[in-house]
Order: C-alpha cells, then sequence, then structure tokens
C-alpha cells in the first residue's frame, strides 16, 4: 500500500517534469526537466526493486544516472556554442576596454 | 517490508514530488534549476537508502553505485546549465551578478598572458 503511493509520488513528479519538458520556455529548462523526469524513473525502479526484493532491474539505475549526466554535460556545451551573446561581448569589452554590459546591450540588437 | 523501508520510501516520493513542483510552479530558470537539481538527488538517495535495507548486498552495491554517480555527476551538470543560462542570456537580467566581472577578468588575464608570450617569443 505504502509502496504504491510511493511509486505514485515519483510518478506525479515525472509527469511534472514531462509538462515542463514539453512547455519549457528554454532548452535549458527542457533539459533539466529532462534530468528530473529520469530521477523520478529511478526512484520508482528503486522502490520497486524494493517491494519485490528483486535485484536484477537495479542495474539499470548505474546506466540511467551516467546517461542523465552526459545529456546534460553535452546540452550545455551545445547551448553555449550555439549562442555565445555574452562570451563575445565579454571578449569585445576586454579588447575595447569598455564596460561588458554595454556591449552585451549592443550585441543583443 | 520492514516499517523503516516504508517509511524512507514515502519521505522520497514526497520530496521528489516537491522537486516537481518546484520545476512546475517557479517563475524563472534559475530558480526552477535549484528546485530540480536539489530536491531530486535527495529524493533518489532517500529511495536508495530505504531499498538497501530489502534488497540484499548484491542490490546494495548496485544502489551505492548508482547513489555515488548521482552525487558526483549532477551537482556538475546542474551547474554546467547554470552557466549556459547566464552566457546565453543577453543583457541585465539579474539584480546581483557576480560571474560577469569574474569572467570579464579571467578573459583579460588571458589576454594579457597571450600577449605577453607573444611578446616573448619575437
Amino acid at each position: 500500500m505504502i509502496t504504491t503511493f510511493a511509486i505514485g509520488c515519483f510518478t506525479v513528479a515525472g509527469l511534472l517534469g514531462s509538462y515542463r519538458l514539453l512547455a519549457g520556455p528554454g532548452l535549458a529548462d527542457r533539459i533539466v526537466a529532462l534530468d528530473v523526469t529520469l530521477i523520478s524513473l529511478m526512484g520508482a525502479i528503486t522502490v520497486d526493486a524494493a517491494a519485490s526484493g528483486d535485484t536484477t532491474n537495479l542495474i539499470m539505475l548505474v546506466v540511467l544516472a551516467i546517461i542523465g549526466f552526459t545529456a546534460t554535460v553535452s546540452a550545455s556545451r551545445f547551448l553555449e556554442h550555439e549562442n555565445p551573446t555574452s562570451l563575445a561581448a565579454i571578449k569585445a569589452a576586454s579588447t575595447h576596454s569598455s564596460s561588458s554590459k554595454a556591449s552585451r546591450r549592443e550585441s543583443k540588437s | 517490508m520492514t516499517l523503516i523501508a516504508e517509511v524512507l520510501m514515502l519521505i522520497a516520493g514526497l520530496i521528489a514530488m516537491l522537486a516537481g513542483l518546484g520545476l512546475l510552479r517557479f517563475e524563472t530558470a534559475y530558480a526552477r534549476f535549484h528546485a530540480a537539481g536539489k530536491a531530486s538527488p535527495v529524493a533518489f538517495l532517500i529511495a536508495a537508502l530505504g531499498a538497501s535495507t530489502q534488497v540484499g548486498w548484491v542490490g546494495t552495491a548496485y544502489l551505492a553505485i548508482a547513489a555515488m554517480a548521482m552525487i558526483l555527476t549532477l551537482p556538475v551538470g546542474v551547474h554546467l546549465m547554470f552557466r549556459a543560462v547566464h552566457r546565453t542570456t543577453p543583457g541585465d537580467h539579474l539584480a546581483i551578478d557576480d560571474l560577469s566581472p569574474a569572467e570579464q577578468e579571467a578573459e583579460s588575464a588571458a589576454a594579457a598572458m597571450a600577449a605577453k608570450a607573444a611578446r616573448e617569443s619575437k
């Protein structure tokens, strides 16, 4: 009974993460929502393994943890290379010795 | 299942639901990352602690490896997402911004080192 409730809680968390995954305003929000969904799946697998006493599925947890980390890191690198707004502004500011905020506004417009 | 495992798993499910609620309700991207990156690994760790009383030594070893991988990697990933959002959002979107002056300082230091190396190679 309590096991069912705990798995239901993890399912609700995964559904909330899925909503943010579909509706998130930016790519970074979607990636972090994917992380939360993945961790909810990991928690549900853990609770299920404890309820049945079966260790077959537990090796999946290690794989899921590493996949989540790889996805987050590669997506963040992709984001920075795709749209390096403020980095370019900072470089321009350090070479022309103007303030970085002014040049950032220029690069925005 | 023992009582302590059930209680720990109940707490873990509630914390995971809190992480999902924070992801759903918070206004800015930084606040959403804060909720998602701190509450969800704690939820998994508590669930693993409860499950480790039920699955024997082999299962506990699997759970320990997974928890270790999560503890080591998830803060790094969320930190990288914070930095990516900070770098790709144009303009002044923060009330207090400590990262931009530090990055500017590092950039100017790197430029000075490159200029010094170019002078010495001549």
